[in-house]
């Protein structure tokens, strides 16, 4: 029998321990280094733990809404020391569960920072071991991105990894960035019982969402309580005791709000600088890692994948590009395709969206868009969750379902038969054809199909 | 009405059946379930039950008679139903028809090209492109996941099939009837006379490029002498049969047949001119053709093209040739290569005179030209002697009067 591949894979997050199982699973000899805590930013400094606060912020909205469903709920308190452990409780569960797996498929995880020694050897920098591999994939990941300006790096302004390590809620919070972590972030300490206020520079919230479903979003999120200034140049934070006073333009007058803490969430930058890639010459454009669609870097058996390169930086994006990078690693072809990703913001209403914006596509084809909304939709008043819809774009020659867009309840959960679909390359008919659960707030995909193809049931 | 008994179809590729036997005679009586005859596909044998009581009115086709799929074989009348109104001699436009039909009363037709195509794993998308491009997704080969085909496996496609100067072979997915024509007693000969001299033979082609300036002034030049003297045109084609059994004589190695024992060397030379004849191909012969002036060759020509058209050709008029030639230029056709016509060891392939430009002494000026193209058995003649051969008939082209040296 032949040796086994050994391959070291740099980086424990959700782009690099999936790696590792399918690696194990495909008969290698798997080292994975991390640095931190498995899991990576996902586990441990996003995905989980922000939808670990946002459910808290869930509960206090059905507590506050109670009475509609005929409950009466005697007052409620906020401890934020319960809420933080109710997050590091689920944060570690789902840590050793990752632990469990790895250990189960037998893969060494070495806890320390990798350091390029040549193109086959990293060295541990904590230990000084050496450890040499066949093939190495990079999954190393990103860190918070930051502005600098006068006052930005004063010891109230926190990036998203420092909000999550906040034992006492603060009175009031400034977001500094309203894209999919400013939203959330926004919501959080809104209904955890802080004023919140968020300052984005371009006109809409989420940009790059589409534009219905962003104002959508930004006028439920106005409605609730949150202050969105939009087009707001932040200038300087002046620190005070107990407060900053965040300066800013808007409408070419300058303005100025204040909050015990400032949130800056300006998006995440590719993060090499522990692993000295310029020993090996590993050519990088901005911090990311360069890589083709195989996953491959310049240098041969050496791979990238997740955040560390860029694009699209999400979660589901890095595990799919780190299972494409260990397929080509050991030997089987993948080709990846970035054709039906999702995208999901945890607000309520949610957002969720796959394929071409309204605008996008618009520039491309000859469009036509459904819509459904959910106060048409059964299930959807039942739970008290009429805001929002879901929105088809198909483009006219063959029908072909070119984007869905969807604000409202559960809309991260519902977009997945979107993402299906649009992955077997669906036309309308189909989605409007297939059968759904009656009553369920799927049924609103199916109306807003129908709306395309003969006419939506629940709408005049 | 009697119940009309089909030729069934037993798969999906069974276009025809042959009767093997008649177990039932003329007018016996049948019950449901009794043998009516045994049919023999290329694959199997089947035996084909009535599919009611009743009495064998009539047999239409008889035992060892191969008819298409859906063809009406006989008529079981039902008890005290009146047979002599019954018309046998069904024009065949009808029968066509009852392929389509389908009755209770005949067997089931077991495979249904439908069917199959719901089971293809294509995305929605590619099988409404396919549509669109009415192509058959059958011959679309898929890159998606399991084999699944896309739509750029579609589009892909469907480029190919546009680029494609070979006809595809596949069937457009539309609404229009398929119609299967059975085989003529002549589109039989012209399959089997075809296949096996291109599995018989080592075919190899040669093409040379000719300048025709001067063949199309001596045609010119003869037309109206041969007319007004003989009262039949000259064509190109008969200056090309002419020139070509001349260069011939000058190599006789295309002149030869391929034999048990060796390569026989004909002392004659006597010229096939492949010909279209209603819906086959025929190739009548002049014979002795180097002793024939262009006139006589005309002659000859037209009196074999009346008798094609006629159909009144005798054995002699279209067996015992010993070259030849194939000419394509009415159809504009600049270049094409031909099947030798067994047992002969070459064939030429004539192609259209166009005006092209050409280099000139230096100088780029627009001449008549004509490629054509030798098919030759290498079996038999070596590349270098039909090179030769070419390198002849290219000269006796470019000067048509040596024809006289």
């Amino acid at each position: 029998m032949a040796d086994k591949i050994k391959i070291t894979i740099i980086g424990g997050g959700v782009g690099g321990y999936p790696a590792a199982i399918k690696a194990a699973r495909m008969g290698a000899d798997v080292t994975l280094i991390e640095q931190n805590f498995l899991g990576g930013t996902c586990l441990n400094w996003g995905c989980i733990p922000t939808k670990s606060l946002l459910h808290a912020g869930e509960v206090v909205q059905t507590m506050k809404e109670s009475k509609t469903f005929g409950i009466s709920c005697k007052g409620y308190s906020v401890d934020f020391k319960a809420v933080v452990k109710r997050k590091d409780t689920v944060v570690k569960q789902l840590r050793q569960g990752v632990e469990g797996l790895l250990k189960a498929k037998k893969i060494r995880v070495v806890q320390g920072t990798a350091e390029f020694v040549d193109a086959s050897t990293v060295q541990i920098k904590d230990t000084g071991e050496k450890i040499k591999s066949d093939k190495i994939l990079i999954t190393s990941g990103s860190r918070p991105g930051t502005l600098k300006f006068k006052g930005s790096d004063g010891s109230d302004v926190l990036n998203s990894d420092q909000v999550l390590a906040l034992k006492v809620l603060p009175k009031s919070v400034v977001i500094i960035g309203g894209g999919v972590i400013g939203v959330e972030f926004a919501q959080i300490f809104h209904r955890l019982g802080a004023k919140v206020t968020i300052l984005e520079l371009l006109e809409t919230l989420v940009p790059g969402t589409d534009k219905e479903i962003a104002q959508s979003l930004e006028q439920s999120m106005v409605a609730e309580g949150i202050e969105v200034i939009t087009g707001a140049g932040v200038k300087e934070i002046i620190q005070k005791k107990g407060t900053n006073k965040v300066l800013y333009t808007a409408a070419d007058q300058e303005k100025s709000v204040s909050g015990e803490k400032v949130i800056l969430s300006v998006g995440r930058k590719p993060d090499i600088s522990s692993l000295k890639v310029d020993n090996v010459g590993l050519v990088h454009e901005n911090g990311a890692i360069v890589v083709n669609d195989r996953m491959e870097t310049n240098v041969p058996g050496i791979y990238a994948a997740g955040d560390v390169i860029g694009g699209i930086m999400l979660a589901h994006v890095a595990t799919m590009e780190g299972e494409c990078a260990v397929s080509n690693a050991l030997g089987k072809e993948s080709i990846i395709s970035y054709k039906a990703i999702p995208s999901c913001i945890y607000t309520d209403p949610e957002v969720a969206s796959v394929g071409l914006t309204e605008e996008e596509a618009k520039e491309n084809y000859d469009i036509e868009v459904g819509r459904f909304p959910f106060y048409a939709c059964g299930k959807a008043l039942v739970i008290n969750r009429t805001h929002g819809m879901i929105k088809i774009i198909t483009e006219k020659e063959f029908d072909e379902v070119i984007g869905v867009h969807i604000i409202g309840p559960r809309a991260t959960d519902l977009i997945a038969e979107a993402v299906l679909g649009m992955t077997m390359e669906m036309t309308v008919e189909e989605l409007a054809h297939a059968v759904h659960p009656h009553p369920t707030l799927s049924e609103s995909m199916m109306e807003s199909a129908l709306s395309l193809y003969g006419g939506a049931i629940h709408m005049p | 009405m009697p119940v009309e008994i089909v030729m069934p179809k037993l798969g999906l590729t069974m276009t025809e059946g042959q009767i093997l036997e008649w177990k039932i005679k003329e007018g016996e009586e049948v019950k449901k379930d009794d043998v009516l005859f045994i049919l023999e596909t290329e694959k199997v044998t089947y035996e084909v039950e009535a599919p009611e009581d009743g009495i064998l009115a009539k047999i239409v086709s008889q035992n060892n008679e191969t008819v298409p799929v859906g063809t009406i074989v006989c008529y079981l009348a039902r008890e005290g139903e009146d047979l002599s109104d019954l018309d046998i001699a069904l024009p065949p436009a009808e029968q066509e028809e009852t392929i389509a039909r389908e009755d209770q009363t005949t067997p089931p037709v077991l495979d249904q090209v439908a069917q199959t195509g719901d089971r293809i794993k294509a995305s929605p998308l590619a099988k409404k492109v396919a549509k669109a491009y009415t192509l058959d997704l059958f011959t679309v080969s898929g890159t998606g996941p399991g084999g699944r085909i896309l739509r750029a496996d579609v589009e892909a496609a469907h480029e190919q099939k546009k680029s494609s100067v070979v006809k595809s072979e596949v069937q457009p997915v539309s609404a229009a009837e398929d119609r299967l024509v059975p085989f003529t007693g002549m589109r039989r000969a012209i399959a089997s006379k075809m296949l096996a001299s291109k599995v018989e033979t080592a075919q190899t082609y040669m093409s040379v490029t000719v300048d025709a300036t001067k063949i199309v002034e001596y045609r010119k030049s003869l037309l109206p002498v041969v007319e007004e003297k003989y009262g039949v045109r000259v064509t190109i084609t008969d200056l090309m049969m002419k020139i070509t059994a001349g260069a011939i004589k000058e190599h006789p190695v295309i002149n030869t047949r391929w034999t048990e024992k060796g390569i026989l060397y004909l002392g004659d030379v006597h010229m096939g001119m492949a010909m279209a004849l209603g819906e086959g191909l025929i190739v009548p012969v002049i014979r002795n053709i180097n002793n024939k002036g262009f006139a006589q060759i005309a002659i000859d020509r037209n009196e074999l093209i009346r008798k094609g058209k006629e159909n009144k050709f005798l054995p002699d008029d279209i067996s015992g040739s010993t070259f030849t030639l194939s000419a394509m230029g009415m159809f504009g056709i600049e270049q094409f290569t031909s099947n030798i016509n067994l047992p002969e060891n070459a064939i030429l392939a004539v192609g259209a005179i166009i005006d092209k430009p050409v280099a000139c002494n230096g100088e780029v000026v627009i001449r008549p030209m004509m490629t054509v193209t030798l098919s030759y058995d290498h079996r038999a003649i070596d590349g270098a002697e039909a090179g030769k051969f070419m390198r002849t008939l290219k000269l006796s082209m470019e000067n048509p009067i040596q024809i006289f040296a």
